[in-house]
């Protein structure tokens, strides 16, 4: 069977050119392939939740509380399927899986990309990989907030809001670029089958395409390789191919990985729908946004309000806390290859303390959005007493710039103190091995 | 380097093709992007998504009592979300909650402490005032501050603002004061007396304030 098959699907260069990549055996290089495996059980624990979900905001009697006759109880029919997806039998268990694997996916994402930062897999010829990854990140960001807004309960409404207004927010065209995102003026009829469309259809789509051109460039440019590869085969590729090694390591890792995420779910609840309730007038107090987007919220919150009118487009604080302030961060991270001046191809991933100002960087920067997610919790640092009204913006500020340029400077020191070891350490060995000779 | 570049009088084969696939693609890509434009419904001014207007009167929002006209004895130093309730095309009465920015913050102070640049002739007695109740900042619904009584935060991005003097804002990144609806008592009714004294959220400027005014006033004559 095998020749017959290979006799018309050319098996074996299949097999050649992709099932026998060698992948490097360390631990760190397991968080890309978490990020992949979380977009898999999204899509598999999406496509069951797309089945029972009904993507649509009129109004429909609630069927768990209908009221009375001359007084039904209207609740908009995506929440009412979310009900109704609580309500079946291990209904909530999916939501929640789908809920967990999504952050999961970030986080091993952003995990991801600080091992190549902080290694410089970045570097020739691996930039391109890196843009492709940033597109990703993006992209996942976005399929998740359009993923919170389907229950289209209280918070899924608040932040809906939020976001229009964002988009809003764009001096001269924001109007008309909210309201053909979002199917016209907030919260029009098609504004659920709109997002719907996106989180479902167009975004998944976008994330399965750069994920293949990710994968494919990788296994094209091959992995940056550990540094015990170069002790053991100079310029050699070293590593376990994919079939068959790789393959079980990978399901085990899988298995693990779904093991852990059901864990969570099963006793960690996420987004209870019914605690926040349809979309209501009422605030919520406290509402906040997941944790990778909190930096943004951060930024709005410390931000002073201002706004200037230039030839009828307004400029205002929510433009530049929520759109400027984020897209240079972006734009930051973007830039990363393009600091890098190396000739010659990279083989062998970096040690970080051999890079001290790529690692100061790279910390610093993480401590900046430290500080702004912290910033995005300054109502609770008011109420808890540890800031008070009139200094939490002053304190808040002073730490934005402080605490990145205090880690910076943490950093460098480190480092001189690790290679000062290290150095210590190679002057005993060879006075050691002289002594021996 | 340029000087010894070979000038080529005809065009050649290549550039040719180059130049008009590039042409194609653009046209091909500018007429795809037209499609875009089927994203944008259109907007409809009903009854129900008009801002507050003269005439209104003031029911309750709050779920348990929704459609209830608000008597001045309802209301105190704590927060009272309203709707306006005008009338539509056939004169049957209509609450305004087709567009949820019409949602209004009513308080009721003791005398003297309500102060500017509060308009007082827009309030009644100089006690009871009505805003906006949507932040200017991202449109969240603003409550109660938990953190300085009296005052009122938004718990979107705790933008604060002060319901005695005009609803300025006192801290956070809203641009504007809340915009004040002026109200008069009639009879035991609370009732709108006019627009807005200034724009309210969602508008962006003066100018698209001034227009959906005018729209309005088309329609209701
Ligand atoms: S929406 Fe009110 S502070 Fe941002």
């Amino acid at each position: 069977m095998n020749q017959w098959l290979d006799e018309r699907l050319h098996i074996s260069r299949l097999n050649d050119k992709f099932l026998r990549k060698a992948f490097p055996v360390h631990h760190s290089f397991f968080l890309g392939e978490i990020t992949l495996f979380s977009l898999i059980i999204l899509i598999l624990t999406g496509i069951l939740l797309a089945l029972s979900y009904e993507p649509s905001n009129s109004l429909v009697v609630n069927s768990f509380d209908p009221g009375s006759a001359d007084k039904p109880n209207l609740i908009p029919a995506a929440y009412h399927s979310a009900l109704k997806i609580n309500a079946m039998p291990f209904g909530d268990m999916l939501r929640r899986i789908h809920h967990w694997t999504a952050n999961i996916m970030v986080a091993a994402a952003v995990i991801h990309m600080m091992r190549v930062y902080f290694t410089g897999a970045f570097k020739k010829p691996r930039e391109i990989n890196w843009w492709v990854g940033m597109l990703l990140l993006i992209f996942t960001a976005f399929t998740a907030v359009t993923g919170y807004a389907l229950p289209y309960d209280n918070y899924a409404y608040n932040t809906l809001k939020v976001i229009y207004s964002i988009a809003a927010s764009l001096p001269w065209v924001g109007e008309w670029v909210s309201q053909a995102a979002f199917a016209g003026k907030f919260p029009g009829d098609g504004l659920i089958p709109r997002v719907y469309g996106y989180h479902i259809m167009l975004l998944p789509g976008i994330l399965l395409a750069l994920t293949a051109a990710h994968m494919l460039i990788m296994i094209k440019q091959k992995h940056t390789q550990p540094q015990y590869a170069k002790r053991i085969a100079y310029k050699k590729i070293v590593g376990v191919p994919l079939m068959t090694q790789q393959t079980p390591i990978m399901l085990a890792l899988t298995l693990v990985f779904a093991g852990i995420i059901v864990l969570f779910s099963a006793f960690i609840p996420v987004h209870p729908v019914e605690f926040f309730g349809p979309p209501s007038t009422t605030p919520i107090n406290n509402i906040k946004p997941d944790w990778y987007l909190l930096w943004v919220f951060g930024v709005l919150a410390i931000i002073p309000s201002f706004e200037i009118e230039i030839l009828g487009g307004v400029i205002n604080s929510e433009f530049v806390g929520a759109i400027v302030v984020p897209t240079l961060a972006i734009l930051a991270m973007f830039a990363v290859p393009m600091l890098d001046r190396s000739r010659d191809n990279l083989y062998y991933a970096e040690n970080p303390t051999n890079y001290p100002v790529r690692l100061g960087a790279g910390v610093a920067f993480m401590a900046l959005l430290i500080v702004w997610s912290v910033a995005g919790y300054k109502p609770e640092l008011i109420s808890a007493g540890i800031l008070s009204n009139t200094n939490a913006n002053a304190v808040l500020w002073i730490a934005t710039f402080l605490i990145p340029a205090l880690s910076y400077f943490a950093v460098q020191a480190i480092v001189r103190g690790i290679r000062s070891l290290r150095e210590s350490d190679a002057r005993d060995r060879a006075a050691f091995q002289a002594a021996d000779d | 380097m340029t000087r010894y570049k070979r000038q080529d009088p005809e065009i050649t084969r290549r550039k040719f093709i180059n130049v008009a696939m590039g042409t194609t693609a653009a046209v091909g890509g500018v007429s795809l992007l037209s499609t875009l434009g089927a994203a944008n419904p259109i907007f409809r001014l009903t009854a129900n998504k008009m801002p507050p207007q003269a005439g209104d009167i003031l029911v309750h929002a709050q779920e348990s009592k929704e459609g209830q006209p608000i008597r001045i004895a309802d209301l105190g130093t704590q927060l009272v979300r309203a709707w306006p309730q005008g009338k539509d095309e056939n004169g049957e009465p209509v609450i305004r909650k087709g567009d949820p920015n019409n949602i209004l913050a009513l308080y009721r102070f003791p005398k003297g402490q309500i102060v500017a640049p509060t308009n007082l002739d827009a309030t009644i007695d100089g006690e009871t005032v009505a805003y906006s109740d949507i932040c200017t900042h991202a449109g969240c619904s603003v409550g109660d501050s938990d953190i300085n009584a009296g005052e009122m935060k938004c718990p979107c991005h705790s933008g604060q603002y002060d319901p005695k003097r005009g609803c300025i804002v006192v801290g956070g990144p809203p641009p504007r004061a809340l915009a004040q609806l002026p109200i008069k008592l009639e009879g035991d009714n609370l009732v709108v007396t006019g627009f807005f004294l200034t724009y309210p959220y969602p508008y962006a400027t003066e100018a698209e304030w001034e227009s959906i005014k005018k729209e309005v006033e088309a329609a209701r004559t």
